[in-house]
């Protein structure tokens, strides 16, 4: 199944992206007058206090960094890059947030927002101000579905069930036969209701229909998780699948390990890699299906990009960073790619929103997680990192002891299908495990 | 049967672990007729300043079994903050409640940013120090030892207030000012003295509550908050300013949460709430509660 996007092709978009680079920096890319003293300015929204502080303020440290970097580099376009932070909190207030970027602070572009709910709100706002606006997260595929549906300016992040469909099909792979029983422990809101009507279907899909011993919605914000431990205990199931990834997820790892939960059931955590720091090696099992998302901090075949970012990250933070930094400056990249390739089409005069956002679709370009492929219906097309496990690192916390890689070209829904209608049909080609020695049935 | 007790045996333990949160909030009302919305940041201090405090210790060779006695001191002293708390509530005594809810609510607010001010908006939490007495198994039915210590603490707060507040002359003062605290002064009682005693005591369980029940969980800028709305349905159900009404409040919503949580997950909020309903609707004062006139 382990299957990495980094193919004959990489040479190729690395040739390109350093020509690319190579015309900016030598300023064969022919700027306008006016726009070098103009610096750009990036209206940034993301979560800064709240449960989604941690995952929040891992964007806005990538993406300072990504700045920084370009800053060196001559900014986007010859054009300096300033960034205007705002915070991320509901619906009301970011929409009112955005609007000031826009009106008062005369952002170029604002890239951000984590929330589904958040998103969904300020998808109709980005049409109608007409600004180039790129989401990091918050894009589950109901929202998608439900969100402006061809969108001009608006940029979405890959469908967050991207790793639920990942790590259900490293389920099957694993465990398949074995599945008797399970129980799912999953964050009560859109996301998490997806993610496990996810697996389940995808368990169907390869003829596993297990019991269902344990169904439990998790409020987010919920630290006491004792009496769900106590609920599962009960019920005794041989695989957990829990889509929680805020603070409440190494509580919940804490709890189930002291009450002798983590013996004998096994555990899929999508997207657990968020707290990879806080999941301690001694309340972590070995073994368990890990999702990092589009980021992996500890790859060792990863880029000089990721290796120079992780280490500019655990130098200054002391932590080690998480994929929403990937995607902050997956954002930054593909935002300057646009510009650029804009530019280069018209070079005379500094392109409008709409021809940025004409020029995003299509681009490829080298991401902190390797590369990145913005599609023509505005969602990108990046690679994915899962794998089980391990105690054995330096660390005090776990990390994979082995790195499975897929492309989101594989694992999410292309633009033309609806998305329960894709996983029904979607040929994922992965051969359901049995218990040693048994009969493997070819699936897909 | 192993499983129904080990449910049962969580409930409790959240019991405990709200019965914590109210029991300073209780006091509080029923001496100085205060409620205070700002008992979940108060409780949340005392997990902050636990925290450090014992990462601190730990870093400096504490051995790991005295833990405990650190957090002991760390509710203790971050309980200090109930005297200038009181200084500042003290404007409102003898204002309508909603001047009271309104300030207290901002404490709220205050109290998360100067949180997020000194420990940052990440969530905190000990290493796994709950394991540090191991675990005990009754009847096929695991749990931390820790835990169980921790209704224990729960069960002694409850006795020792029970005691105070009935037995001892400065627990009679408390409930004769409880009482009338007019007529109290008139008795030679220093009512001043006596509010900030109970509101410095109040603010204490309360810190108590989150420094000793911070090794089970984490610390979030929004543990106060959350913990509120829980805290509020107890008290409904108990009845305001009674304490034995926390402890059977505490026990009803912990367990009954547990018990939803196992028979049918989608009504674990819901369940809590009819029953707050149902008590609202035949005794409005709560089980516990005194009717006023």
């Amino acid at each position: 199944m382990s299957r990495s996007i980094i193919s004959t092709k990489r040479r190729q978009i690395l040739k390109t992206l350093g020509a690319g680079g190579a015309l900016s920096a030598t300023g064969l890319l022919s700027i306008p007058a006016y726009a070098k003293n103009k610096p750009l300015r990036i209206g940034i929204l993301a979560p800064r206090t709240g449960v989604a502080a941690t995952i929040g303020e891992c964007g806005i440290r990538a993406v300072e960094w990504g700045v920084a970097r370009l800053n060196a580099q001559g900014g986007i376009g010859g054009r300096k890059v300033e960034l205007v932070i705002q915070e991320e909190t509901s619906p009301k207030e970011t929409i009112d947030r955005y609007r000031k970027l826009i009106l008062q602070d005369q952002v170029d572009t604002i890239h951000g927002v984590m929330s589904s709910g958040v998103s969904l709100a300020l998808a109709p706002l980005a049409e109608q101000s007409k600004t180039v606006t790129m989401l990091w997260d918050g894009t589950t595929q109901d929202g998608v579905k439900e969100m402006v549906p061809y969108p001009k300016y608006l940029f979405k992040a890959a469908g967050n069930e991207v790793d639920a469909v990942m790590a259900s099909l490293q389920a099957v792979k694993l465990y398949g036969g074995q599945i008797k029983n399970i129980a799912g422990v999953n964050v009560d809101y859109t996301y998490g209701r997806t993610t496990w009507t996810t697996f389940l279907a995808i368990l169907k899909k390869f003829g596993i229909e297990p019991n269902i011993v344990s169904e439990q919605w998790v409020k987010i914000g919920t630290m006491d998780l004792t009496s769900n431990i106590a609920v599962l205990k009960a019920a005794k199931p041989d695989l957990i699948f829990s889509s929680m990834f805020f603070a409440d997820l190494p509580i919940f790892m804490q709890q189930a390990h002291n009450a002798g939960l983590t013996e004998n059931a096994k555990f899929v955590l999508p997207v657990g890699g968020v707290q990879q720091t806080a999941l301690k090696k001694q309340f972590t099992p070995e073994g368990l299906i890990l999702g990092h998302s589009t980021f992996y901090f500890d790859d060792k075949e990863g880029s000089q990009l990721q290796k120079e970012f992780v280490k500019w990250y655990v130098d200054k933070y002391k932590e080690h960073p998480h994929f929403e930094a990937e995607r902050a400056y997956f954002c930054l990249a593909m935002y300057k790619a646009g510009v650029e390739k804009a530019l280069s089409a018209k070079p005379n005069a500094w392109p409008s929103s709409s021809e940025v956002a004409q020029a995003i679709p299509g681009n490829k370009v080298e991401s902190l997680g390797g590369i990145g492929y913005m599609r023509p219906d505005h969602i990108p097309n990046q690679t994915f990192y899962q794998g089980l496990s391990t105690h054995k690192n330096d660390y005090d916390f776990v990390t994979l002891g082995s790195v499975n890689k897929m492309s989101a070209e594989i694992i999410q829904k292309p633009a033309e299908l609806e998305y329960w209608d894709w996983l029904d049909k979607a040929d994922f080609k992965v051969e359901v495990g049995r218990p040693k020695g048994s009969f493997v049935q070819k699936k897909g | 049967m192993s499983s129904i007790l080990n449910i049962l045996l969580a409930g409790v333990f959240h019991a405990a672990t709200l019965f914590l949160v109210t029991a300073g909030l209780q006091l509080i009302f029923g001496v100085q007729r205060i409620l205070n919305l700002a008992c979940g940041s108060i409780y949340a201090l005392g997990a902050y300043v636990g925290i450090t405090l014992t990462t601190w210790a730990l870093a400096n060779g504490l051995p790991p079994y005295l833990f405990p006695l650190v957090l002991l001191v760390a509710g203790l002293v971050s309980g200090l903050i109930g005297i200038p708390l009181e200084r500042l509530i003290r404007s409102v005594y003898r204002r309508p409640e909603a001047f009271q809810l309104l300030l207290t609510f901002s404490l709220i607010l205050i109290f998360q940013d100067v949180i997020w001010f000194f420990w940052g908006a990440e969530p905190q939490q000990l290493s796994n120090l709950t394991m540090t007495y191991g675990t005990i198994s009754v009847m096929g039915v695991t749990m931390p030892t820790y835990n169980i210590m921790l209704i224990a603490v729960a069960v002694l707060f409850a006795i020792g207030l029970n005691y105070y507040l009935n037995a001892t002359r400065s627990g009679k003062i408390l409930r004769a000012t409880a009482e009338n605290h007019e007529t109290g002064a008139a008795m030679a009682i220093d009512v001043k003295r006596v509010y900030v005693w109970v509101f410095t005591l109040g603010t204490t369980l309360g810190t108590l509550g989150g420094a000793l029940v911070i090794p089970t969980t984490a610390a979030t800028l929004q543990m106060g908050v959350e913990l509120v709305v829980e805290a509020f349905a107890v008290i409904v159900l108990g009845g305001l300013g009674s304490m034995k009404g926390a402890i059977v409040g505490a026990l009803i919503v912990g367990v009954i949460r547990a018990i939803a949580l196992f028979v049918y997950p989608e009504v674990e909020v819901l369940a809590i709430y009819a029953i707050v309903l149902a008590v609202l609707i035949w005794k409005p004062s709560g089980l516990y509660g005194k009717v006023e006139a």
